[in-house]
């Protein structure tokens, strides 16, 4: 169908060009102009990976913060699409909250104005062809520069320019135009006229997916006297609105969270303008009356609809700022994450296309989802114990945790890999691979320890399956000595995972890295401790050989599960906040000062 | 002002100034070793509160941790 679309579509602009060398000029300049655009957007790209999302989770910490953080990169890049990409990214990743993020919209939408001056002041009046040319050259040689930074700044002179010779081009057909054809024959009038206008306006905006592109088709086109001034209000309208179908776009391939903003974004533009649209007649007046205070003579519509886009954006923040927590409920309750039971196959919670755009965001998803892993596997490991995620985390006494559940409880591990494990899995270590080929080194260096904890999961994973094998058969034998080790073994490990969870909830680093060393420490005497005891039971005949063999291999299983548990809870606590990662690491023991201090320390009683 | 100090001075204003990682490292160190060093007072106290052995021997072992801790934090402070 698309295809077909397509088809229709180059056969009808190429009769059109055949027809009228004025519609081509006009189409290559809207072509050249988006070109520019996508340049730009390229260009910022190679800041945004560094200073940009430094900048945006200082800032964006309130939401007028967030609505000047909008404006003022929308502004500076020209670009509401990059500005709504880089908000839906990170709300995706959990950096921002979707009331900062509905902020950074809205001062989008604000710094979507500025272009319109620009064009409506500038572009129009000085012939920026000239400008063009000279930023296209310097451009170019900057692109093939080693230095990000020399990159980024050609790509962004590239796009400029390419920006100005789109305009240029985009003036020069309807100007051409003014002298064969009158398109404002085709104007419409009253409410009707304004519905279309508007309605025309989003079609074109969804099929160029930039306002900015619109924008100058719009003023150019009035400019050049091609369309009447209440069209062109009406055709900002529906730029307006046909511009959140960007975002929605945008989103499609992000969580939940992004899907929320993107929807926030069309609900804002879709309601002002619809508004906006009953009062036209008396903003044409109100601009009159206002125009002359900020200099713009009587008969220039290009400003005066400059003014209107600014007027009708500035309304969007008054009417929506003081509701953004409204907006947010609403939101709440018409996006939800997917629930999945038991039963059915778990996927992915956070890792999404959109993630990818940044190495921050990147990160913070790559953590987030191991944690989904780390808690699913929580959930076998507890039950190839024979208890439940719910008695680890109680506060319940280890001891009577074991009274209560003395049964062994029969799980199908390999069931529950295929759904609650394998998916997830497999989509982390892609999503790390994809990361790790899109990122500078420096970055890279953050995202290796991430994955090697997911494998560290999924091993731990593997010695609680091998292991639970013999907790079935031993857990309920007559044989009182080799019940009580496999006691002991789920005694140590109820304790390890719920030392885990003590980390992954503490508020206090303190507490965390404290816990972290002790996590090493308890592992390697339980190791000791237990060896000393299985000797113990084989010299004096209370175990078979068999149980002896069975009981040293889930020793070792056991060991690599704590172990396994201890690096990936290390890595995630260490992660976690970028900037005190150093300092927190060189606090936490490593392998030989744990050594030392279990060397140093009588061995545990074996209870 | 020259134009870096000016840079700078923005930087400041906006709280974006990136100290060196040096730096960071030993402020946080410092202020970790501070919360180390209380957490060792409060389990000093509840050791001499607690009866039950194994807990006792918990206790000792997180007090070892910390002291081990803070002797290498202090290390790194120092240099």
């Amino acid at each position: 169908m698309k295809r077909l679309l397509l088809l229709v579509v180059i056969l009808a602009l190429s009769y059109a060009f055949i027809q009228s060398k004025n519609i081509l000029h006009i189409a290559a300049g809207v072509s050249i102009f988006l070109l520019g655009m996508q340049s730009l957007e390229e260009g910022f790209r190679f800041f945004v990976g560094g200073f940009l999302d430094k900048f945006l989770k200082k800032i964006t910490n309130n939401l007028y913060k967030s609505i000047l953080f909008g404006a003022i990169t929308t502004t500076l890049m020209q670009s509401s699409g990059l500005v709504a990409v880089i908000a839906i990214s990170f709300i995706s990743a959990g950096l921002i909250s979707i009331a900062q993020g509905i902020g950074i919209i809205l001062g989008g939408n604000i710094g979507t104005t500025t272009g319109a001056w620009l064009i409506a002041g500038l572009g129009l009046k000085i012939n920026i062809a000239t400008y063009a040319l000279p930023m296209l050259v310097f451009g170019t040689l900057f692109m093939f520069q080693e230095s990000k930074r020399l990159k980024g700044i050609g790509y962004a002179l590239a796009g400029l320019g390419f920006s100005f010779l789109g305009i240029a081009y985009m003036k020069e057909g309807f100007d051409a135009f003014k002298e064969t054809i009158d398109l404002t024959q085709y104007s419409a009038d009253g409410f009707m006229g304004l519905i279309l206008f508007t309605l025309i306006g989003a079609g074109m905006t969804i099929i160029m997916q930039s306002s900015h592109a619109s924008l100058v088709l719009i003023l150019t086109a009035l400019s050049a006297s091609q369309i009447t001034y209440e069209n062109a209000i009406a055709l900002t309208i529906g730029a307006n609105i046909g511009t959140t179908v960007t975002a929605i776009i945008g989103a499609l391939g992000a969580g939940y969270e992004g899907k929320k903003l993107a929807g926030a974004h069309f609900l804002i533009n879709t309601l002002t303008g619809f508004l906006l649209i009953w009062f036209v007649p008396q903003f044409i007046h109100f601009i009159d009356l206002t125009a002359p205070f900020l200099g713009i003579p009587k008969n220039d519509y290009p400003l005066k609809l400059a003014l209107y886009h600014t007027y009708f954006n500035l309304i969007c923040v008054l009417l929506f700022a003081p509701v953004v927590h409204g907006l947010v409920a609403l939101l709440n309750h018409l996006f939800k994450p997917e629930v999945t039971s038991e039963n059915e196959i778990d996927d992915v919670l956070f890792i999404n296309d959109v993630a990818l755009d940044f190495p921050d965001t990147a990160q913070a998803t790559l953590l987030k989802e191991t944690k989904h892993l780390y808690n699913n596997v929580f959930d076998i490991i507890a039950k190839g114990l024979s208890v439940t995620k719910e008695d680890i985390t109680s506060g319940m006494e280890i001891d009577d945790i074991l009274k209560l559940r003395t049964k062994a409880m029969i799980v199908n591990m390999d069931d529950y890999y295929e759904r609650r494990i394998k998916e997830i899995y497999g989509k982390i270590i892609n999503f790390a691979i994809l990361a790790q080929g899109k990122f500078a080194d420096e970055s890279n260096q953050q995202l290796i320890p991430i994955k090697n904890a997911t494998l560290g999961i999924v091993e731990a994973f593997k010695a609680s399956k091998h292991m639970q094998k013999n907790m079935l058969r031993y857990l309920e034998s007559d044989n009182e000595y080799i019940k009580s080790e496999y006691n002991h073994i789920r005694k140590n490990l109820i304790k390890h995972l719920r030392t885990m969870q003590m980390i992954f909830n503490t508020s206090e680093e303190d507490v965390a890295v404290l816990l972290l060393s002790k996590l090493q420490l308890d592992a390697q005497k339980y190791d000791i401790a237990a060896n000393k005891s299985l000797d113990t039971l084989i010299r004096t005949n209370k175990i078979t050989y068999t149980m002896a063999t069975s009981l040293m291999n889930d020793t070792t299983y056991a060991y690599t599960i704590a172990s396994e548990l201890t690096k990936v809870a290390h890595t995630l606590f260490i992660h976690s906040n970028a900037e005190s990662k150093e300092g927190r690491e060189a606090l936490i023991l490593n392998e030989s000062e744990v050594t030392d201090l279990t060397h140093s320390t009588e061995p545990r009683s074996h209870t | 002002m020259s134009g870096f100090k000016f840079i700078q001075k923005i930087k400041e204003l906006f709280g974006i100034v990136a100290p060196s990682v040096d730096t960071t490292k030993k402020q946080i160190i410092k202020e970790l070793l501070k919360k180390l060093k209380l957490r060792r007072i409060l389990l000093k106290q509840e050791l001499k509160n607690e009866t039950d052995l194994i807990k006792r021997e918990a206790i000792h072992d997180s007090i070892k941790i910390i002291k081990k801790q803070i002797k290498k934090g202090k290390e790194i402070v120092d240099v």
